[in-house]
């Protein structure tokens, strides 16, 4: 008995004072930070009155908006359709070769994987900035954007699915003595679908909310239009914008967790 | 004797209905949004030798790049404390083991739904017009919005833990908070240090651009150059990016591995 | 008499009635087990007991105190019972000695509760009670590392540690192979009769009925069709028990 309780207090002292260490050490971390940052609870007291007063002349929204904004929502959805469809194609390719058990060279994978983390670390939006200064203004930059962003996700997520496939199909296929290709087609591939159409709808979810901003910077969507209108105090016909944007995004969330359902 | 094969549901219909709308669904968006393959083609090779442009990096140009750079993670950083601290209170109410009211947890939904939707960009524009430029705003708009992010998977993960568990502590006489802290937060707490690990990682990408509405990190740094036509600049900032994400990348997969 | 369950019905909100009618007494220090195929009511019968599972009528007098109807003290009550169950339901990422600290958690306050603190004398307890069941040496590892009789063994101290007048134990070896079950079942008597507890233990395994029961309850389809002694359990019994379809 004394034995154990001996024990158990020399472990609540070692854990109370790993607690400690760990804990100081973030609080430091984060007081540094917050220095760093300009974090200031006072400043952001402060500024309630002023968000109120934001908020204030949002309300009520203007619904004859409504009307101009349907072609900017159109527009949203279309991109972020085209810029999913154009990641999933890219992303198939991209996927096998980028995987260890499918890359047909050592070299081939890593140049892949780096392409991919390029791809992935880079926002949508800067892909934006760059792709309108490059091919003008316009949904068109804002399509290639989300692809290429979207693509490198993808095709990182499909690449270890596929490393960790069920390799006892695979094993009895290349049993069968079937060529390299033929083996990824029918053995791999159909094993990673599930994931992978469902990992895209979730692409195409987060895609329309990217899509919801890529205005800000000329491609194309809502966001030029709440950008606009808060730029010329139109505050009423930006709540709108938000309040467009708001049901675009909830929809979309619901459409693709159905799907998905329904996938898995 | 013949074998005789089951019938073969073939091509009906609705699956060709379904296809070719599906088709002209597509067809009708690439309209919209100007993509044609022609286009694409043309596009292509002005977009590789724009990126050609961006070689050799200026690497003399990183100089001024350190302090916006470090300013981007801690937004990332203080982003995601801010998010757990509006995360994991809201979560808690809206999760259907914990609080048994449904206006609770409605009204708890219907706040991460907001909070999520709205791109945390649009809210750094908000709070920059509030408390002024610089990363304060950055990180209060990463944090909203993962805030509700958050929220709602801390909701998912203490809905889909264990009830065994739950239903014995209950059993012993404890009551609702000691259920929640002694048989649903354990359960539920390793999956809320992988969806923060996670979404730091998401807060990083997202903290790049929020210089872009004056929101603080490097995001200035990079539309300026972008602006001015600098490529070379441009290209080390990109870099960079890279660079930074591929090292938390790395951290947050070894952090994961060690703590299961 | 510890416990007299009286004319105790449950309908669950689908129409399905789980009990009719349960009439039970019990005296206490009794290892009495309750005998039946799944989907006889055994473990509602249980659950009505600690009130996980609200019956629809009857009543349970417990130590000459009814305790159902409204405004019972749930907490009171439930902490005089306490419950073994089929899967365990350790807290897998808590230590053994913790998970034994919660069964205290029903005589501590709210607040210190929270910070996982628990005075001295709750410790004595949850190791004494790990000691009766030879669970000590194994105090501070995690739940999920132990096997599935040591776990049971665990979940037994952790329903000890309440100091309860009674234990319900919901087909606590099923999940069990059969020396294991034995083992378990071993324990759970030997300690309840040490302690002076009474049990009451659900069981579909005949043998072990036969074996650990003083006093054997079988049940039917909602309803006590035995009432005796293990001796007691002839072939005709347990084909009422076990085959009688719908009459």
């Amino acid at each position: 008995m004394n034995a154990v309780l001996a024990e158990e207090a020399q472990r609540r002292a070692q854990r109370l004072t790993k607690a400690l260490l760990w804990g100081s050490g973030a609080a430091a971390v984060l007081w540094f930070t917050a220095a760093q940052i300009g974090l200031n609870p006072a400043a952001l007291v402060r500024g309630v009155p002023f968000m109120l007063d934001f908020f204030g002349r949002m309300f009520p929204p203007d619904l004859a908006h409504l009307a101009l904004l349907r072609d900017a929502t159109i527009e949203t959805v279309q991109i972020a359709v085209w810029g999913t469809v154009i990641a999933i194609l890219l992303s198939i390719p991209l996927a096998i070769l980028g995987a260890r058990n499918t890359a047909p060279h050592f070299f081939v994978f890593h140049l892949v994987r780096l392409v991919l983390n390029a791809l992935r670390s880079i926002n949508e939006l800067v892909f934006a900035l760059i792709f309108v200064a490059a091919v003008g203004l316009g949904p068109f930059a804002g399509v290639l954007a989300i692809a290429l962003h979207a693509t490198g996700m993808l095709a990182k997520f499909c690449a270890e699915e596929i490393e960790g496939v069920d390799r006892g199909p695979v094993e009895a296929m290349q049993a069968t003595g079937a060529g390299r290709l033929q083996v990824i087609l029918f053995g791999i591939v159909p094993q990673v679908v599930p994931a992978f159409v469902s990992y895209a709808v979730y692409r195409f979810d987060v895609s329309i909310r990217a899509a919801t901003i890529l205005g800000l910077v000329g491609a194309g969507g809502l966001g030029f239009s709440l950008i606009k209108t808060m730029k010329l105090f139109q505050y009423h016909q930006t709540a709108t914008c938000i309040l467009v944007i708001f049901v675009l995004v909830l929809v979309s969330d619901w459409l693709c967790a159905r799907i998905r359902a329904r996938i898995l | 004797m013949a074998a005789v094969l089951p019938a073969r549901p073939g091509w009906r219909l609705h699956h060709i209905v379904l296809a070719a709308g599906a088709i002209a669904f597509l067809a009708w968006c690439a309209d919209g949004v100007n993509l044609r393959p022609k286009e694409l083609a043309g596009a292509l090779p002005v977009i590789g030798e724009y990126f050609a442009r961006m070689w050799p990096p200026k690497w003399e140009f990183s100089a001024v790049l350190w302090k916006p750079a470090l300013e981007t993670l801690y937004i990332a950083l203080w982003g995601n404390v801010i998010a757990l601290l509006i995360g994991l209170p809201l979560g808690l109410c809206a999760a259907g083991n914990v609080v048994k009211s449904l206006a609770v947890r409605s009204a708890a939904k219907a706040i991460l739904n907001l909070l999520r939707s709205i791109s945390e960009l649009i809210w750094a524009v908000f709070f920059v017009a509030a408390v002024g430029l610089g990363p304060f705003p950055g990180a209060l708009a990463l944090g909203v919005n993962f805030g509700g992010i958050l929220g709602r998977l801390y909701a998912e993960a203490l809905e889909n833990i264990d009830p065994g568990p739950v239903e014995a502590l209950a059993a012993t006489g404890a009551s609702r908070l000691q259920v929640i802290a002694y048989a649903m937060l354990p359960q539920a707490l390793p999956q809320f240090v992988t969806y923060n690990l996670y979404w730091f990682e998401v807060g990083v990408r997202s903290a790049t651009v929020l210089g872009m509405v004056g929101a603080g990190g490097i995001g200035f740094e990079l539309v300026t150059t972008i602006r001015l036509f600098e490529w070379r600049e441009c290209g080390v900032v990109l870099l960079l990016i890279l660079a930074m994400v591929t090292v938390i990348d790395l951290a947050s997969t070894y952090i994961r591995s060690r703590i299961y | 008499m510890i416990l007299r369950i009286k004319g105790l019905s449950k309908v669950y909100p689908g129409g399905t009635q789980a009990l009719s009618s349960v009439d039970i007494d019990v005296p206490a220090g009794q290892f009495l087990v309750i005998l039946g195929p799944s989907g006889a009511g055994k473990s509602t019968l249980m659950r009505c007991i600690n009130r996980l599972v609200e019956p629809t009528s009857g009543q349970i007098v417990f130590e000459s105190k009814e305790i159902t109807g409204p405004g019972r003290d749930l907490r009171a009550t439930r902490r005089q019972f306490g419950m073994v169950f089929q899967q365990f339901n350790l807290v897998k990422r808590l230590s053994v000695l913790t998970n034994v600290l919660t069964g205290r958690l029903g005589y501590r306050s709210v607040l210190r509760s929270l910070v996982y603190s628990f005075p001295e004398g709750d410790k004595r307890i949850a190791i004494e009670c790990l000691a009766r069941v030879n669970m000590e040496r194994k105090a501070f590892q995690r739940a999920d590392t132990l096997s599935g009789g040591e776990q049971q063994r665990v979940a037994i101290a952790r329903a000890l540690a309440q100091e309860p007048k009674v234990i319900l134990a919901d087909e606590p070896v099923a999940s069990l192979d059969p020396k294991i079950a034995r083992q378990v079942l071993t324990y759970l008597r030997q300690v309840a009769k040490e302690l002076g507890i009474t049990v009451l233990c659900n069981l579909h395994q005949v043998d072990y009925a036969r074996e650990f029961g003083e006093r054997i309850v079988g049940m039917s389809r909602g309803s006590v069709v035995f009432d005796g002694a293990a001796s007691d359990l002839s072939d005709q019994v347990l084909r009422k028990i076990y085959y009688e379809q719908a009459a």
